[in-house]
């Protein structure tokens, strides 16, 4: 069972507005969850420099352009989720996968040096699974 | 109403709507686990977590979700949502709650089951002979042990031997698919862990690894099922996979393709179908 958060801000837009600068102050840019990714190896990245990324890391979740690696970086997060424990400040609250959340949010829409890769398609191709394969009454109670 | 600890809400997301049988299988089993169970899914309940790029459209669909499992617990008494997809848990769990007063807790279908799997065990009566490679993501263990919580139920299936496969990077296949060669790489590396241990059969955990490994099906002899498949073959119930037989060359019947949109189904459907397998 996982505890749900009480809400901290009226929509989720404000709330992410608010914890990007706030897990940011708590980063120390060590460059532990870049060292932690497994998506390091994927982009290339392994011999780059963790603090310097890290950095970057810190200024984009406060809507700051970041250096390209940065970018890179927090582009190809896949949720491997293994920066969290590797974060020595885990325990004063910073969960470092959120702020590489944040921060590819930030690279896409705020300093736009992440492409929106739009799907317009999507759920329109999921109705259309749907309805190949469930019974009206299916699709009137779950959908 | 009072909230009920069976009564639940069993949330399978978007995406698991190209697995009807797994979704219904899943309802079966929670059923056999003793939920009373309200199932809902695709873009109505949608968590937002795939619009990142429209973070205004996404807020907005964060709070409709919210609000109408808000509602599921206040007149029908389900204080609890299960979870199917990692990304809807982690997504409620690390921002749509904080941005939505929530009224509901959330669980992962796997929890459920592992709590009750005592229940469960009675009911695996049919001898499962495969060697089954568990098809794994280092991801969402920051939430639930998801890893743990199906090989425990695989492990009481009589027959089936298990082999835990390497853990991959991400939560799920589909996050790898947008980092150029990572799919890849982990399709691979399943296969050839398959092959090292002697399995017949891969097992998939979540939709989209299921959607992305489907292709391989029969490759080297190396058949790919997803647990909920596994656990219901153990109570001798035929579990067909409708999307695996169309991505390994079979097509919807023609009356389904008609009802659901011809013209539509081409255009959106089949390109998905026929793509290249990822090894």
């Amino acid at each position: 069972m996982t505890k749900l958060q009480p809400a901290r801000a009226e929509t989720t837009e404000a709330y992410l507005a608010k914890a990007g600068p706030e897990l940011a102050a708590l980063c120390t840019a060590c460059g532990a969850c870049f060292t932690a990714c497994p998506m390091v190896d994927h982009v290339g990245l392994r011999a780059a420099d963790g603090k310097s990324v890290t950095d970057g890391l810190r200024r984009l979740a406060m809507g700051e352009a970041a250096p390209a690696e940065t970018i890179r970086w927090v582009g190809a997060c896949a949720k491997s989720g293994l920066c969290v424990a590797a974060c020595p400040e885990k325990e004063a609250g910073l969960d470092a996968m959120l702020l590489v959340r944040i921060a590819k949010g930030r690279a896409l829409n705020a300093t736009h040096q992440l492409p929106a890769k739009q799907d317009p398609t999507m759920f329109p191709r999921i109705k259309i699974f749907a309805r190949l394969q469930l019974s009206d009454e299916e699709l009137a109670k779950w959908m | 109403m009072d909230v009920e600890a069976n009564r639940i809400t069993f949330w399978f997301g978007c995406n698991m709507l190209r697995h009807a049988e797994m979704i219904r299988l899943s309802i079966m089993l929670l059923e056999r686990a003793g939920y009373d169970v309200s199932a809902a899914g695709g873009p109505a309940y949608c968590c937002g977590t795939a619009h990142d790029h429209q973070p205004r459209g996404a807020s907005n669909m964060a709070a409709r979700t919210v609000a109408r499992f808000n509602e599921a617990a206040d007149k029908d008494g389900r204080g609890t949502v299960v979870t199917w997809c990692p990304s809807c848990h982690m997504h409620m769990a690390d921002i749509m709650s904080p941005g939505n007063a929530a009224a509901f807790e959330v669980a992962h279908i796997t929890e459920l089951l592992a709590e009750r799997a005592d229940r469960l065990a009675p009911l695996l009566q049919v001898a499962v002979k495969r060697r089954v490679l568990l098809h794994r993501h280092l991801g969402f263990a920051t939430h639930v042990a998801v890893n743990d919580r199906v090989a425990d139920l695989l492990s009481r299936i009589p027959g089936l031997q298990l082999v835990q496969g390497p853990a991959h990077p991400g939560h799920m296949c589909s996050a790898l698919a947008a980092v150029p060669g990572a799919l890849a790489k982990a399709a691979r590396e399943t296969w050839a862990a398959a092959a090292a241990d002697g399995c017949d059969t891969v097992c998939t955990i979540f939709h989209s690894c299921h959607r992305e490994l489907s292709a391989l099906d029969g490759r080297d002899t190396v058949r790919v099922r997803n647990w909920v498949q596994l656990v219901a073959e153990a109570m001798g119930i035929s579990a067909s996979d409708a999307y695996l037989g169309w991505r390994t060359g079979g097509a919807p019947d023609i009356a389904a393709i008609e009802r659901a949109d011809e013209s539509r189904y081409h255009t959106l459907v089949e390109p998905e179908l026929r793509k290249p397998a990822p090894l």
